[in-house]
């Protein structure tokens, strides 16, 4: 339980700083091309909180899927697991696409964002959960 | 990896995906959707002229990579096995859809809906993976 909150606190800590770089900084100018997909600046500053409970429910579930079927496979099965989920997102990114007029540009910048932040991610909760008794029974891989 | 199995619940789970989401996204929020402001989705011509082919396409990356990941270390554990991953994957497309309402212009209705939405999905999607693949057994006698 210790090891579970301390992978979630610093996947936490690198998802949210992440976000803001990928998204507040690099991807500025992008997202300036399509200002009526978005909020305004100060609407979004009103509903920051729940970009925070966002992205503590995204690592929370991370952890915990780690946790369950993946636990004991270090820094490399947190990565696999990361890139494995991170597609999974792109095909659902894909969908959004298809339904909201997002530019190409955009969802590419986002899909390749996604992989590093998940990599990472990965990286961070398989070097630092260590498993009990896993919840799912391992398969064959 | 039991290919055969992992192809038949691929299959499964896609074909109720797909039929899920047309109901659910196509009938049961079609009203919900329309109340958005404008812009924000494609017009329902220019989606199914140019668009829906991305759709399909996300859906079978999606479906695939989300088999893929049970059977490759969860694989064999069941449908309650199944339900439980799906339960966690819509946790984490939750907290994803919850940073999405502070940026876009959705409503409270529209996270809700999709927040109960892909957790039944997700769940039943799982229940029909861990029913269907079971890990390839290599008996000795």
């Amino acid at each position: 339980m210790k090891r579970f909150i301390v992978a979630f606190l610093a996947a936490y800590i690198f998802i949210f700083f992440w976000g803001w770089l990928l998204n507040g900084v690099l991807l500025k100018d992008v997202y300036a091309q399509t200002p009526n997909l978005w909020r305004s600046q100060s609407e979004m500053m009103s509903l920051f909180h729940w970009i925070i409970i966002g992205q503590a429910l995204v690592v929370f579930a991370f952890v915990m899927i780690y946790a369950s079927g993946f636990a004991g496979g270090g820094v490399i099965a947190g990565i696999r697991l990361g890139i494995l989920l991170e597609i999974a997102a792109i095909g659902m990114r894909m969908g959004f696409y298809a339904v909201q007029p997002f530019p190409g540009n955009l969802i590419v910048y986002g899909s390749v964002g996604g992989l590093i932040e998940m990599i990472i991610v990965g990286a961070i909760v398989g070097a630092i959960y260590k498993p009990g008794a896993p919840s799912f029974p391992p398969g064959p891989s | 990896m039991n290919w055969k199995k992992f192809f038949i619940a691929f299959i499964a789970a896609f074909v109720f995906i797909f039929i899920f989401e047309w109901i659910f996204h196509g009938i049961v929020l079609k009203e919900t959707y329309a109340a958005l402001p404008p812009g924000l989705m494609r017009p329902a011509e220019e989606f199914m002229k140019h668009f829906f082919h991305w759709l399909v396409l996300g859906q079978l990356v999606f479906v695939f990579f989300f088999t893929m990941i049970f059977a490759s270390f969860a694989g064999g554990g069941g449908a309650g096995a199944g339900a439980r991953y799906g339960i966690l994957v819509a946790l984490l497309g939750f907290g994803a859809n919850l940073i999405q309402f502070a940026v876009h212009p959705l409503t409270t209705r529209v996270l809700g809906f999709w927040g109960i939405g892909g957790l039944i999905e997700l769940a039943i999607a799982g229940a029909i993976i861990g029913a269907i693949y079971k890990p390839s057994s290599h008996t000795t006698t």
